[in-house]
């Protein structure tokens, strides 16, 4: 699944310890989720979404 | 800011190993290895003299420590993130499976056997694996495989 997740946390200028402190997971989680190795769960993609202020797809996008 | 979850790495030797969580996780299977290699190995024939109800005491006392230990680790990962949740349930049912697997293989390769020929006829006990002491090796062995083939796929 694509996404938004690296441009939006480059906009604030975070890195993915101070995304992944914002939103409850790991380090490691932020990057899998960035380099598309991982798919986050409805919930996680709902804090995302919120985190941003933005729409689940606005940020993901399903590929195919 | 949210709680920080826990790491699989706390555990596994490296940067983020931190001595606390692994005694916390893995102290009861720690526990019951040493039971285990104490009675079943390295005093194991004074033990075979001891009463049944003290030998079956001790039996029970390992198998205590290891249920105690498989609620530690459920506690551990539900501490985890989904992610790690996720990896961390693959590799335990990777490793126990495993353990399980190749002490079975074992226990009917030498029930076959297959090792008094290969070894030779041992002067006490058997090549019989079937102790939680082995089994405790087993499975740190299996886990290291198992953490790094699954770590490697999120790298």
């Amino acid at each position: 699944m694509k996404n938004k997740l690296r441009e939006l946390r480059a906009a604030r200028e975070w890195s993915q310890s101070d995304l992944a402190d914002r939103l409850g997971v790991s380090r490691q989680t932020v990057n899998a989720i960035e380099t598309e190795k991982y798919d986050p769960s409805l919930p996680l993609a709902f804090k995302v979404a919120k985190l941003f202020k933005q729409s689940i797809e606005e940020i993901f996008e399903a590929e195919g | 800011m949210n709680a920080k979850p826990n790491l699989p790495n706390e555990i596994f030797w490296g940067k983020e190993y931190s001595w606390r969580m692994d005694s916390k996780v893995n102290g009861w299977l720690a526990l019951a290895a040493v039971i285990s290699s104490l009675t079943d190995i390295i005093f194991a024939h004074t033990v075979k003299q001891w009463p049944m109800e003290a030998r079956v005491g001790i039996v029970l006392a390992e198998f205590l420590a290891l249920a105690l230990w498989a609620r530690s680790v459920t506690q551990w990962i539900r501490g985890m993130d989904e992610l790690h949740r996720r990896i961390m349930t693959s590799v335990m049912l990777a490793a126990v499976g495993a353990t399980f697997f190749f002490m079975l293989l074992w226990h009917c390769l030498n029930r076959a056997g297959l090792f008094d020929v290969l070894f030779g006829k041992p002067k006490a006990g058997g090549w019989d694996i079937g102790t939680v002491c082995h089994g405790f090796l087993l499975f740190v062995l299996f886990y290291g495989i198992a953490q790094a083939i699954c770590n490697r796929r999120y790298k």
